[in-house]
């Protein structure tokens, strides 16, 4: 469970882009875009529809979008992803779902 | 509770007219029209004023309808009952108040917030 | 279960749900929430807002319309209109706009707790003045003035049209009695200087 400042509570829908620089958790659903500098956290319960860039992800729930992380991707093993990933380095744990491409060009 | 030489109008005193004064003024009773204080108006619980108020202080119990400047701070307590428009460099709204009207107030934005002028609906 | 928008983050677009919403960052759009919305000391909401209860340390710019309260505290600063039956604006809080808190004469249920409630946090320096008998509970009292007995609880998630200068009171929905205004130009309510003043008092007080 990622120690973060800022979580989006299950119960909150967030239709929009959500920017910043500090790590974040989403246990409920983000439409549109997210940009970090630092960590995103998409719990089981998360469902994200959004192109994400990030400096790392994290993801156990559910994202439908494109990732670019500069650092890494993990797909955890009740994490669901349709997207393509853009990162150096990215792991899928066994038991994920993930359709799309993966590209670890540096 | 009066202070000397405060000016004071009973419950059963009925005031139509302008009101003016150096010292400050105590209203139980009754008063239409317009009051200018140089310090404090209390209208205490009971009280109904209906009039423009100009004032340094303005402490409300009871009733007040009409536009308020005052140069200090406005007070509504719970209880009261305030129609109009308020500007001051200070207002308290205590909770159980009832308050309806406009409030003017310096508001500093940080930068970059695109305040609309007068507040949310336009005016 | 509460969420929180940390100061490095900026949400822009629509925000709804079900639990309370805590922000020291920023948001830009609109919120819409069931429960709280709480602005931090370092939160801005640039947004239209509507929720239950809203407690400002922050920054606000923009309408907030809710079915409980809206606090302003000392260091918050909002620009907008309040819709809300109660609204409490601390000393050092800084506002512009208009407060609409419904039926301003509208004799209203826990005016006695609210009373009790103001006056046991009053600052010293507030003038002397004639303390009413303690808060009696709100025990069913026959109705003391000719206006409903079944004036519904005092929160109203539909709030009035937006209230314009000075003299705007919505009529009660029943006859309010000798002096209200029921609708007409406050400027211009009868007062009566006499004992309905005097009854006025007590109703103020009690009603359920």
């Amino acid at each position: 469970m990622a120690n973060a400042n800022t979580i989006i509570g299950s119960s909150i829908t967030i239709d929009g882009e959500i920017t910043g620089e500090e790590d974040l958790v989403i246990q409920g659903t983000v439409k549109g875009k997210v940009s970090l500098k630092e960590s995103l956290f998409v719990e089981s319960s998360g469902t994200v529809e959004a192109d994400i860039q990030v400096a790392a992800v994290e993801i156990s729930g559910q994202v439908t979008g494109n990732v670019v992380a500069s650092d890494k991707v993990e797909l955890k093993s009740d994490g669901r992803m349709v997207g393509d990933i853009k990162a150096p380095r990215v792991l899928i744990a066994d038991g994920a779902m993930f359709k799309g491409h993966i590209d670890m060009e540096r | 509770m009066a202070a000397e030489g405060s000016g004071f109008i009973g419950k059963s005193i009925t005031v139509r007219g302008t009101l003016r004064g150096e010292s400050d003024l105590v209203v139980e009773g009754t008063v239409e029209g317009t009051i200018e204080l140089r310090d404090q108006l209390l209208v205490q619980t009971g009280g109904r004023v209906s009039a423009d108020v100009q004032v340094a202080n303005l402490t409300v119990y009871g009733e007040l309808t009409g536009s308020v400047a005052a140069n200090a701070a406005v007070s509504i307590n719970a209880g009261a009952r305030v129609i109009g428009d308020i500007s001051a460099p200070r207002v308290i709204i205590e909770d159980g108040a009832r308050f309806k009207g406009r409030i003017e107030m310096e508001v500093p934005l940080p930068e970059g917030l695109g305040a609309p002028s007068g507040g949310g609906r336009g005016r | 279960m509460a969420t929180v928008v940390g100061d490095r983050i900026f949400i822009n677009g629509n925000l709804q749900g079900d639990e309370d919403l805590t922000v020291h960052g920023r948001i830009k759009g609109t919120v819409n929430i069931s429960k709280s919305l709480i602005v931090e000391p370092s939160g801005i909401v640039e947004a239209e807002v509507q929720v239950a209860n809203a407690v400002v340390s922050g920054v606000v710019v923009g309408n907030i319309t809710a079915t409980d309260s809206v606090e302003i505290l000392k260091g918050g600063r909002m620009v907008g209109d309040i819709t809300a039956p109660r609204v409490i604006l601390t000393d050092g809080a800084l506002f512009r706009g208009g407060i609409d808190m419904g039926d301003v004469k509208a004799d209203d249920s826990g005016l006695a707790d609210a009373r009790a409630r103001a006056a046991a946090s009053r600052r010293p320096g507030a003038p002397a003045r004639v303390e009413r008998p303690a808060p009696r509970p709100a025990a069913a009292r026959p109705a003391t003035r000719p206006s409903s007995p079944a004036r519904p609880t005092p929160p109203r998630p539909a709030p009035p049209p937006a209230p314009r200068a000075a003299a705007d009171v919505p009529s009660a929905p029943t006859g309010m009695g000798a002096s209200a205004a029921g609708g007409g130009g406050p400027p211009a309510a009868p007062k009566p200087p006499s004992p309905p003043g005097g009854r006025r008092k007590k109703i103020l007080l009690k009603r359920r």
